[in-house]
């Protein structure tokens, strides 16, 4: 039984000697204003927010080792939650995992380097940005401002009007349901989303494809733009477009039956336009060697 | 007689009024004084064409040291960032063939220079794998503009690429600012 004994506190001392040092855990939760400003900073790791109709902010961290703490400050209609590592410490070495309840109604504003940024069930106006961690996000009826550099960001909507601004530089930007008004820039990263009544949509790509498709709201204003990337919208509207399709060296297609003409007879250019229903709404599409395709089906 | 052809027309009809006795009577004067004057007013002439000569020596000269001021002084050097071994390609930003197309006003060259200046610091603060994205879409747009002030070069009056051109060069700028924040770690991008 002694032997055993000593056999089995050995092996307990071994284990301990050789498994990683567990992460710290961090739980807290403060009151908070229901449509107050909620701050969320992490270096690396991931942070994800989640809505709920409560009037308090909860903060479940798991650490890693070269976190210094977890700060949670607490004013009038305004919550700060911060991720603080010690300064001597690098970038990779201080991930946490937060994962965050705040009231629906806040303005949520999160900013990371490499964490993930994943947010749902919000109803207030978010700002979500992170150098190259993905980026999540349920949209709703407030304005969403969404930023990345190389992360890839991802937006849900459930047809229910907003402005939404995405920009990435090599991230690819995927949009699902879009509403209101939508805007999103990429240089490389590729642009695709499905549209739920969209007012207007003006999309900028340097060599990113773009591609669009679904049903857009009457009287639509659509600007879509790339210099080599290819830009595809399959897109109705009540009432129909006028459209204008121009491009100084790519193919220009749709399903109209139409064909583009030069713009010049000195210079490559080529231009398809037209109107489709009574033309209340307006589409232009431009590039300068990619391939434009339009068609209403 | 009814005229038929060219051929049937007069070859000469005399004028009503014969003018040049008169015409004459008031060029010949004009020619003596000229003839008397030859001798006199060939020193003067032979020193106008020289200060003439020299005139024109001194514009294109003025015009050469102003064209090397401009390039020297306006324009950045292609492919060469301050503060840097960046490797990061410049080529065209603000170059040579832009003088055809688009030339941004001083203040954007300004913040775009001072931007590029500490690209290469900034770019050190992100994680390697971003830095490598980065300088692969900031290659992107250089390509891009390059490949737009060409076709430009060659089509100087089309609106499309104008526009795409400017565009492109706003698109660089954000980037570069995105780049800026981005290493400012907590502060957002």
């Amino acid at each position: 039984m002694r032997t055993l004994t000593t056999a089995v506190l050995w092996m307990s001392l071994c284990v301990s000697a050789t498994a990683p040092a567990a992460a710290k855990t961090f739980d807290r939760e403060v009151a908070a204003d229901p449509k107050g400003i909620v701050d969320i900073s992490n270096v690396a790791g991931a942070i994800e927010v989640t809505g709920w109709d409560r009037n308090q902010v909860s903060v479940h961290g798991e650490l890693g080792e070269g976190v210094e703490r977890v700060d949670v400050t607490s004013e009038p209609g305004h919550t700060t939650i911060k991720v603080v590592l010690p300064n001597n410490s690098g970038h990779h070495d201080g991930s946490a995992h937060l994962k965050v309840q705040i009231p629906q109604g806040s303005e949520l504003d999160v900013s990371a380097v490499s964490a993930d940024v994943t947010a749902t069930r919000m109803q207030g106006v978010q700002r979500l940005q992170s150098v190259s961690g993905e980026v999540s996000a349920e949209l709703a009826q407030a304005n969403a401002d969404v930023k990345s550099v190389s992360g890839d960001v991802t937006l849900r909507g459930h047809g229910q009007a907003a402005g939404v601004h995405a920009s990435t530089v090599s991230g690819d930007v995927k949009i699902e349901h879009a509403a209101g008004d939508l805007e999103v820039s990429t240089v490389s990263g590729d642009v695709h989303g499905s549209l739920d009544g969209a007012r207007s949509l003006r999309v900028r790509s340097t060599s990113g494809n773009v591609t669009f498709a679904g049903k857009l709201a009457n009287g639509p204003t659509v600007d879509v733009e790339s210099i080599s990337g290819e830009l595809t919208l399959k897109a109705s509207a009540d009432g129909g477009y006028a459209y204008e399709l121009t491009t100084f060296s790519g193919d220009i297609g749709n399903c109209f039956g139409e064909h583009a003409e030069r713009t010049s007879q000195y210079s490559p250019g080529r231009a398809l336009r037209g109107t489709r229903g009574n033309g209340s709404g307006r589409v232009h599409m431009k590039s300068m060697s990619g391939e434009l395709m339009l068609c209403d089906k | 007689m009814k005229i038929k052809s060219l051929r049937d027309l007069p070859q000469e009809i005399a004028p009503p009024r014969d003018l040049w006795p008169g015409i004459a009577a008031h060029i010949a004067p004009s020619a003596d004084a000229v003839k008397a004057s030859d001798v006199a007013a060939a020193r003067p002439a032979a020193g106008r064409i020289v200060r003439l000569r020299w005139l024109a020596a001194a514009a294109a000269l003025a015009c050469l040291a102003v064209g090397m001021w401009i390039d020297r002084s306006l324009l950045p050097f292609p492919g060469k960032v301050e503060g840097g071994a960046l490797t990061v390609s410049t080529k065209g930003a603000a170059g040579p063939a832009l003088d055809v197309s688009y030339v941004p006003d001083a203040r954007y060259q300004r913040q775009r220079a001072a931007l590029l200046a500490s690209l290469q610091a900034r770019l050190n603060e992100l994680p390697p794998e971003t830095r490598t994205k980065v300088l692969a879409s900031l290659a992107t747009i250089g390509k891009a503009k390059e490949d737009l002030e060409r076709a430009l070069g060659k089509n100087p009056g089309d609106a499309l690429l104008q526009e795409l051109l400017v565009n492109t060069y706003q698109d660089e700028m954000r980037v570069l600012i995105d780049v800026h924040t981005a290493s400012n770690s907590g502060e957002g991008i």
